[in-house]
């Protein structure tokens, strides 16, 4: 059975060359369609990867009870050290909890194309740089405590107008220079840092909005968790860094990735209907050498596999193809959406949405035809001219 | 169009293949309503922008005191301000978000092309008065001399309240540039009704500029008069606000117009395949026809009709479908993220027409150069 469909199919590509224009309808369909969808996919999992990179599985995020954001979380001065001094915090070298206390506001800016957008401006405390191994200073130096200076993330440099060494951001009861640049290589690219206390007291603000702390395993977030939320003077949701941001990631993508999927999902249904109409007139140029095959005593399931095994690797090439196009286009370019900036990316398991992706519309639109294939007296096939 | 019954008999011929990619280009044409639809409506948001129109808020949210508002308006240059406070809130269940926009009486000046004059007149008449947009008014199913009631859990009344009572005095149209519609109430009616240390405070001032030319300038002037206060501003002209390609920061045009593109490249090879096809199943007819004193004008008008037939009808169904589609967007949209309904505009039709000749042009241009160069004698023959 399995050396008949070997048979057939080989049989079936060697004709190809012959039917290379009506063939390539289906590369083409498909090539489109996985084309704008993955370009479309390149800002979802482009935003999802900057996500992830921000949440590390050896961090946990403290905010008040029940906050979805960081902005909407409030923790108290008085809560913050209780926090932070918690089992399960580790400890750096002089004996001091790797913790800390941080703010987060957003902050109006200006892109490049000259629309408005909003960005989010974050306050570190002293172990703010300890806590993030990721951080980096490329440009200029950094902050200093207690003064009112602010540094930049390469991708907020590069995507809002305003945002060079030298540049002043106006924040409420004055103006703060920019001194200079960093890169975490996650979501914090496409923010600005401050210190802490002295966004505080310039803010008029009486709060922090979260606490990050670096646990001394990743398995101590039940210790950490159960001491913050047994006790009474307390009321505050422990969740772990990485968790926390493949909430806030899937909140920030939603509406892109639902419309990406519909415009790929119309585009699928015209690519199908392309693939029905080649393949059934595959299958009835074939007809005769099909006929030929069956009297020779070849079954018919060989027959209808072979003929969807072609729609198959013709709708996988075309996938490859847009997936390829898709990726000179897009992929390490700059993106942004709302408030995030992020690099596109095609990623291989993108890629390989695509593909199955085209599977699926060469299967449905292979199945109708095959079975026609199959279906046809011999003696008729053999007949008809 | 003499030449019809030719056309239809060699489209009738293969049914499964007239079918299969009728309904290709439809689905084709329906994603390029949508697109191109979706561009045309940010295209009209940007049109009917205003520039004489400018809004300027506290940069850092929160409220800034009115009298922000009193400075702005005896600015040289402004015409009228008014200052506006939000208030937002749900109706019934906090799915239902909703929210007014309480205004002072500078608003009918400032808004006089939102809401008519006479109208803004009837809702300084009542204290608890609102003009609603029709797209709101049927969103909670209100005429006017209903109650609307919002409850708002983050602007509290002096008495501790939390929910705020209004009358739907008038119902008005809506604008191009408010997807979802909009409410309008009297300022002094909230804020006279809040704890005295809430009271005179704005969320918004919006301002008319005497010179459209000088609204960026006086943009400018707000932000730096501010920039150094305790509240300061952020302002921007109408006109930049709602400059196209400010959907959260995408490229609006460039995305509607790449994947319209894409979806007639996919079907631009189907229907160039098909007619090849078709007039190579029918060589020796076509030689006939020329045999018989067809001229070759004829012949090309046998193809490029067939071939545009698909496409047109396809077309004006895709874009019929994508209008139909359209219209259902705002209800599967989440209330908090508003999106502008695609519009099948003159231009989209233009567009669509432009793309449905195109794509048959450029399908029947092969299959046209082959018949008019082939060879009668060999083609009747069959040996071409």
């Amino acid at each position: 059975m399995l050396r008949q469909i070997w048979i057939v199919s080989a049989l079936n590509f060697r004709s190809l060359k012959g039917r290379f224009w009506q063939s390539m309808v289906i590369v083409v369909g498909l090539g489109a369609t996985i084309g704008v969808l993955l370009s479309m996919m390149s800002m979802t999992q482009g935003m999802r990867q900057a996500y992830f990179n921000t949440g590390d599985p050896g961090r946990a995020i403290v905010v008040s009870q029940g906050a979805d954001s960081e902005g909407q979380s409030s923790i108290s001065r008085a809560a913050a050290p209780i926090i932070m001094s918690a089992p399960g915090v580790a400890k750096d070298k002089d004996g001091k909890p790797l913790a800390d206390r941080q703010l987060n506001m957003g902050l109006p800016v200006l892109r490049k194309n000259g629309t408005k957008g909003f960005t989010t401006m974050r306050g570190f405390g002293p172990q703010g740089v300890a806590l993030r191994p990721e951080f980096h200073l490329v440009a200029g130096r950094m902050f200093q405590t207690g003064k009112r200076e602010l540094i930049v993330g390469v991708g907020a440099r590069t995507m809002f107008q305003q945002m060079q060494i030298g540049d002043k951001v106006i924040l409420p009861n004055g103006q703060w220079p920019i001194v200079g640049v960093y890169t975490t290589g996650d979501i914090l690219d496409g923010q600005l840092i401050g210190d802490t206390e002295t966004m505080l007291t310039a803010l008029n603000r009486t709060a922090y909005n979260s606490v990050l702390v670096r646990l001394t395993s990743q398995d101590a977030l039940d210790t950490f968790r159960k001491a913050l939320t047994t006790n009474p003077a307390l009321q505050v949701t422990v969740t772990r860094h990485s968790d926390w941001y493949k909430k806030v990631s899937d909140q920030a993508t939603g509406l892109l990735a639902v419309l990406a999927y519909v415009v790929g999902v119309v585009m699928a249904i015209g690519a199908l209907f392309g693939c029905l109409n080649t393949m059934y007139a595959a299958v009835s140029t074939r007809a005769r050498e099909i006929a030929t095959l069956r009297a020779l005593g070849y079954g018919a399931l060989p027959v209808a596999v072979s003929v969807i095994l072609e729609s198959i690797v013709l709708a996988v090439a075309g996938a490859l193809a847009g997936a390829a196009v898709a990726w000179l286009l897009n992929d390490g370019k700059t993106g942004t959406w709302g408030v995030s900036i992020f690099r596109l990316t095609v990623s291989p398991g993108l890629v390989g949405l695509g593909v199955s992706w085209a599977v699926v519309v060469a299967l449905a639109g292979g199945l109708l035809p095959s079975i026609r294939a199959a279906r046809r007296p011999v003696v008729e096939a053999l007949r008809a001219a | 169009m003499r030449h019809l019954p030719l056309v239809w008999a060699a489209i009738v011929r293969k049914p499964m293949r007239a079918v299969l990619t009728l309904l290709s280009v439809t689905v084709a044409f329906t994603l390029f309503g949508l697109m191109i639809g979706l561009n045309a409506a940010f295209d009209t948001i940007a049109e009917r922008a205003r520039a004489d129109r400018v809004y300027t808020w506290p940069r850092y949210g929160g409220s800034a005191p009115i009298t922000v508002a009193h400075q702005i308006e005896a600015m040289p240059g402004i015409k009228a301000a008014t200052g506006l406070n939000f208030l937002p809130g749900y109706v019934q269940d906090p799915k239902n978000q909703a929210f007014v926009l309480m205004v002072d009486q500078n608003a009918a000046k400032v808004f006089g092309d939102w809401v008519p004059p006479d109208q803004w007149n009837v809702v300084w008449r009542e204290r608890t008065g609102i003009v609603m947009s029709r797209m709101q008014a049927q969103r909670w199913h209100k005429k006017v001399g209903d109650t609307f009631t919002i409850i708002c859990k983050t602007i509290k009344r002096a008495d501790g309240g939390t929910t705020w009572t209004f009358r739907v005095v008038t119902i008005v149209d809506d604008i191009p540039q408010i997807f979802n519609g909009f409410i309008f109430g009297n300022f002094d009616y909230i804020d006279k009704a809040k704890p005295l240390a809430d009271q005179g405070k704005i969320s918004e001032v919006d301002f008319l500029a005497d010179d459209p030319a000088n609204s960026t300038a006086l943009a400018a002037q707000i932000d730096h008069t501010f920039a150094n206060s305790a509240t300061p501003m952020q302002t921007i002209t109408e006109k930049l606000a709602r400059s196209g390609n400010d959907f959260g920061g995408l490229d609006v045009k460039k995305i509607t117009f790449g994947i319209a593109l894409a979806g007639m490249f996919m079907v631009l090879f189907l229907t160039g395949n098909g007619i090849a096809e078709s007039v190579r199943e029918r060589f020796a007819e076509f030689a006939t026809l020329k045999t018989i004193g067809f001229s070759d004008r004829a012949v090309t008008a046998i193809v490029v009709l067939e071939s545009a037939l698909p496409c047109v009808i396809g077309a004006v169904l895709g874009v019929g479908l994508a209008a139909v589609l359209a219209r259902q967007i705002p209800k599967l949209m989440p209330p908090t993220f508003s999106m502008p309904m695609p519009t099948m505009s003159p231009a989209v039709m233009l567009w669509a027409a432009a793309a449905a000749l195109a794509v048959a042009a450029l399908s029947a241009a092969l299959p046209v150069l082959r018949l008019r160069q082939m060879d009668i004698a060999s083609a009747l023959s069959g040996r071409a």
